[in-house]
């Protein structure tokens, strides 16, 4: 079994030039976690996340303080929102690199690769490199504990 | 004859100097190099050799900053700074000017005893959260707590490489700092703190939007090994009382350091590699590199040299003397590290003293200058530098142009001050 056997064929994707803004509205909108970026030929760019626009949000002190438990109210942190003038940013100043898999790689290279990259939706791409789909975790995970009721 | 060993030894030691201050290369890789070679030249010139190198190290210096690395390495996971500082935050009820004189007062009181850099190090982010959970900037805050951090230290011993250096040095005990230092830094750091006040006027008067929520910050979570900090503490109190008689039971303040080390290892018994690892060898190894430099310098009598350089001002009054080294000091401070003009100085001032000069007072011109000149640029102390590039990862980033108008203003009062009282004090110093 390879990956285009659970992954989802209706990818929602955003254009370089979408802003941060628009970004967010379609997160919201779809209840996604992964935006994949893609050029005019439909080839991904590189991803943004809903975590990278939350860390315009998240307060600077929870990078330098390891433990933030005795922090019981985040005070004027929490109904602070990131200005206007990052919110209408391109989302190509915040993107990241993407990680594709091809449309015939398995499950387990799939899984393995989620797992050591730290992602929780992988883009998967055509032999010529344009997106055809999306799969998550659980997507793949679920299709390869499907596997097992075939175990005697 | 004698210039070649001198030319070389001067070739060496500003060589290796600029090459620090290009800050192109590590400066402990630079140093180690630098003192191989100095040793090597001297050999083979015959004005330095592996034996000479070895006395040039000042180990009491290198004994006390490790003991006290080792201490503060111990005591930093446990806890403790956070606690102080969300104490700090709790007592000013949100209010910045008092939250403002209470972060500033605790960060100078660790650093008359922690080193400079570890204290800002370990208060720099809880005053990052503090001010961020207020709503209002930590630029003040950060800034004022390394300037006053660095005028602090001045007042003790063991608050500032330097002190640790001249105090070795000059055979200066820890009460002898207390007596003589103390008063005239706390002078120097109201001055400090009042001036700071001022410049920072606009941002300490803003409300912040939330000063409730600093209010349910708990100290106690904050402490995640409240007996691992308890039984440090109480070895650190020892070693502190053992300061102020370590002249008295004729022993050196690196023995009382290194033995409060090793009780509180004997005694917490931590993972000796997470502890090693966090003890600054590259700094010590900076130390020990420069002491053999400048006993390069020393065995070639360039020293020598500059004492009688200075032999032609023996016109000018000792006390303007003393006043010019602070300012001189402080102006080399402002751009460069104060560590190795220190280590480069002191034979240059016992050379005086050779020729008559009473140097007892310029051992204290050299604190001020020291302490207070890195107060003026960005990259004039460690702790400026820790706490702007720690703000560099913030929203709100120090620039060297905004440091130069808090931090310059600061030197300058604080130079100033301690020019006047050591002019007026001059005799009794």
């Amino acid at each position: 079994m390879n990956v285009t056997s659970c992954m989802k064929h209706h990818v929602v994707s955003i254009t370089p030039d979408t802003t941060i803004h628009e970004a967010a509205t379609i997160f919201v909108k779809k209840h996604i976690g992964l935006l994949p970026v893609v050029d005019k030929e439909n080839k991904p760019i590189g991803v943004i996340g809903m975590r990278d626009l939350l860390k315009l949000e998240l307060p600077d002190f929870v990078n330098f303080v390891v433990d933030v438990d005795f922090v019981h109210d985040f005070g004027a942190v929490e109904d602070t929102r990131p200005p206007a003038r990052t919110l209408n940013k391109k989302v190509k100043s915040l993107m990241r690199p993407v990680i594709t898999v091809e449309e015939d790689a398995g499950l387990l290279r799939a899984y393995a690769l989620m797992l050591q990259q730290n992602l929780h939706d992988i883009p998967v791409v055509s032999k010529d490199g344009k997106l055809i789909g999306i799969a998550s975790r659980v997507d793949v995970g679920v299709a390869i504990l499907s596997t097992w009721s075939k175990v005697e | 004859m004698t210039a070649l060993p001198a030319i070389l030894s001067i070739i060496i030691f500003f060589g290796s100097l600029a090459l620090i201050f290009s800050e192109k290369i590590n400066r402990s890789i630079v140093a180690i190099a630098g003192s191989v070679l100095m040793i090597g030249v001297g050999t083979l010139f015959n004005f330095y050799s592996e034996e000479a190198a070895i006395e040039a190290i000042d180990f009491n210096t290198l004994g006390l900053l490790m003991g006290m690395m080792i201490l503060v390495a111990m005591l930093e996971p446990t806890g403790f700074f956070e606690y102080l500082a969300v104490l700090a935050a709790r007592a000013s009820e949100g209010k910045p000017m008092r939250l403002f004189i209470l972060l500033g007062s605790i960060t100078t009181v660790l650093s008359m005893f922690l080193d400079n850099v570890t204290t800002v190090v370990l208060i720099a982010p809880v005053t990052i959260l503090i001010s961020e959970i207020l709503g209002v900037s930590a630029l003040p805050y950060l800034v004022t707590e390394a300037l006053l951090s660095n005028t602090g230290g001045v007042a003790t011993l063991v608050g500032d490489p330097p002190n640790v250096l001249i105090g070795s040095a000059a055979g200066l005990s820890f009460n002898d700092f207390l007596i003589y230092s103390l008063p005239i830094v706390l002078v120097s750091w109201a001055g400090a703190l009042f001036l700071l006040r001022f410049l920072f006027k606009k941002e300490l008067s803003k409300r912040p939007r939330r000063s409730k929520a600093v209010m349910k910050l708990n100290p106690a979570e904050t402490l995640n090994h409240p007996e691992t900090a308890r039984k440090i503490l109480i070895v650190l109190g020892g070693a502190i009382l053992f300061f102020f008689v370590h002249h008295l039971l004729h022993i050196e303040p690196s023995f009382v350091a290194l033995s409060a080390a090793a009780i509180a290892l004997m005694w917490v018994q931590p993972d000796i590699h997470e502890v090693l690892n966090k003890v600054e060898w590259s700094v010590l190894l900076f130390f020990g590199s420069l002491f053999v430099m400048v006993g390069g310098l020393e065995h070639a009598g360039v020293l020598e040299m500059v004492v009688r350089l200075f032999d032609n001002v023996n016109g000018i009054p000792p006390v303007l003397f003393g006043v010019f080294v602070i300012w001189i000091v402080a102006a080399l401070s402002a751009v460069v590290d104060n560590v190795p003009i220190t280590i480069a100085l002191i034979p240059v001032i016992k050379g005086l003293g050779e020729t008559g000069m009473d140097i007892g007072p310029l051992w204290w011109a050299l604190a001020f200058g020291a302490g207070f000149g890195g107060s003026g640029t960005i990259i004039g102390s460690s702790a400026n530098i820790i706490v702007a590039t720690l703000s560099e990862k913030t929203r709100t980033p120090i620039t060297s142009a905004l440091w130069l108008k808090r931090g310059m203003p600061v030197m300058l009062v604080t130079c100033t001050i301690a020019s006047v009282l050591f002019a007026i004090f001059y005799r009794w110093l």
